[in-house]
């Protein structure tokens, strides 16, 4: 069976190249308009704007906390699924697969309710800390098969090479294999990030006091939902724009030994 | 001396066999130390397989092949220390992109051997400049050209400081004009005395260096002898019939 050498760019925004980085482009508008009207709404509009900003503020720590969390454990859970879904080793390979093919077969939501509420019910877990779990657990197949793909995208002239050598598999993985395919994996992992940090904000919906759960509990409380939300997408937006950008800046820097 | 008559290389009844395709049909074949092999054939005839069986990068079938008095059939036999005895240089040079031609040429030697930094450096520096592009050392490999790029495929295969050197069509994937400078590292390494299985075609390279040459088809060897009996007087017809239509 052969592999194919591409790698399918998932949900997410999308992630700017170094070609379109002047003034007028996508990603330059969209976050110099999101943050010139918080900005407006805030000094112009205090009344409810401001208010709101603060008390959202609270929510965004949240949400980063979740976000930057849950990134660095689907990664790892990740890197071990995606070896072990090119693993020679049959026990390993059949574990690797079904795990991903279980959580992809079951919504993010539902995911998330179940963990949740198994985590809550078998183990004393903090809200939060099920959260996280609950977002890594399903990410982590996802992020898995990214590394899956990024792994076999590179040639297998280079494992034979490190093989010659007299490096084992796992030497040749983490020396040879993992540094370069890193460089394949990380635009489509910068858009698995970006889609992880707004789908965190289904955890608003356990007991976790994310963005938009501080938004829902303003909005509820004051019944100001129209601007609630707008302020609520508005930072959303800025938020997931800087990550988008932080992920091209990364991947600029690591494609430094390509000829151009 | 015993080390020259006992072989370093023995394959014996040797098969191999790709679904289907027969890639070795009960091949055996031996070198002694010093010795260069020279192994020709049409392609497909099974001679890649051959080469790339001697370090197990192919598992054969059935049949033995010894190495260094280890038998790499065996799976007691420790493959990966058994091959840092075993250079080996590919047509698509491999070398690794995220490293530059220094690294490239140190990542073995450190990792594996445990050698200080410094002087696998220096060992590095000692070899690119044997195969003539010290100046390249801190480039990365994507700046090199092919000729250049296999060259430093064979430095990095040397710095391991192999007992054999295994090269599969080293010269294939380039262009014409680059040929020379690879050939004439590998010319310098052969008078240098190293121990060479070469999969190749180039009959100059045959002709100029080989103890042996072995003409494979069909997963089998029809035919081996000194370049001197080989290339004036081959006994078989299928080996006139190569002969003719590559010289």
């Amino acid at each position: 069976m052969r592999e194919t050498r591409t790698i399918d760019v998932g949900e997410g925004a999308a992630i700017p190249s170094k070609s379109d980085w002047g003034l007028f482009n996508a990603w330059a508008i969209s976050f110099v308009g999101a943050l010139a009207a918080i900005i407006y709404l805030v000094c112009f509009e205090p009344t409810p704007y401001k208010r709101l900003l603060f008390y959202l503020a609270d929510g965004v720590v949240i949400t980063f906390q979740v976000t930057f969390m849950s990134i660095i454990s689907a990664c790892c859970i990740g890197l071990v699924v995606g070896m072990g879904r090119v693993s020679k080793n049959k026990a390993i390979n059949l574990v690797a697969s079904t795990y991903v093919e279980i959580i992809r077969g079951i919504p993010l939501l539902v995911q998330l309710f179940y963990i949740y509420y198994a985590l809550g019910r078998f183990l004393n877990v903090h809200d939060l800390a099920a959260a996280v779990i609950a977002m890594s657990v399903c990410y982590g197949a996802y992020m898995g098969e990214v590394f899956r793909a990024g792994i076999t995208a590179i040639d297998k002239g280079q494992t034979e090479a490190a093989r010659s050598l007299g490096f084992n598999g796992k030497q040749t993985m983490f020396l040879v294999i993992l540094p370069q395919a890193w460089r394949t994996i990380l635009p489509p992992v910068g858009n698995e990030f970006i889609a992880l940090l707004k789908d965190t904000s289904l955890v608003s919906i356990l007991a976790v006091s994310d963005l938009l759960r501080r938004g829902r509990e303003f909005s509820s409380e004051t019944f100001l939902y129209f601007e609630t939300y707008t302020l609520v997408a508005l930072v959303y937006l800025v938020i997931t724009l800087l990550l988008s950008k932080g992920v091209s800046i990364m991947e600029a820097r690591l494609s430094h030994y390509v000829r151009h | 001396m015993s080390a020259t008559s006992t072989p370093i290389v023995e394959i014996r009844n040797v098969h191999k066999s790709f679904g289907a395709l027969k890639a070795l049909n009960n091949v055996s074949l031996s070198m002694n130390l010093g010795e260069k092999v020279v192994i020709i054939g049409p392609s497909g005839s099974g001679k890649s397989t051959l080469l790339r069986s001697i370090n197990k990068l192919e598992t054969v079938d059935s049949g033995t092949i010894i190495v260094d008095g280890h038998n790499i059939m065996d799976p007691n036999t420790n493959i990966n220390k058994l091959r840092m005895e075993l250079g080996m240089v590919f047509q698509s040079f491999n070398l690794f992109p995220h490293k530059t031609v220094l690294e490239n040429l140190t990542l073995a030697p450190i990792k594996l051997k445990g050698m200080p930094k410094d002087e696998a450096n220096s060992i590095a520096l000692k070899l690119l400049d044997k195969v003539g592009i010290k100046e390249k050392a801190h480039v990365y490999p994507s700046k090199l050209s092919g000729g250049q790029q296999q060259r430093v495929a064979i430095a990095r295969a040397l710095a391991m400081s192999p007992k054999i050197m295994l090269f599969d069509e080293p010269t294939s994937a380039l262009d014409p004009e680059m040929i020379g400078e690879v050939l004439d590292v590998m010319v310098t390494l052969a008078r240098e005395g190293m121990t060479m299985a070469v999969v190749t075609h180039e009959m100059g390279f045959a002709r100029e260096v080989a103890d042996r040459v072995v003409f494979m088809d069909h997963g089998t060897i029809i035919e081996q002898g000194t370049p001197a009996h080989f290339f004036q007087s081959p006994e078989h017809e299928r080996t006139k019939l190569f002969l003719s239509q590559i010289l």
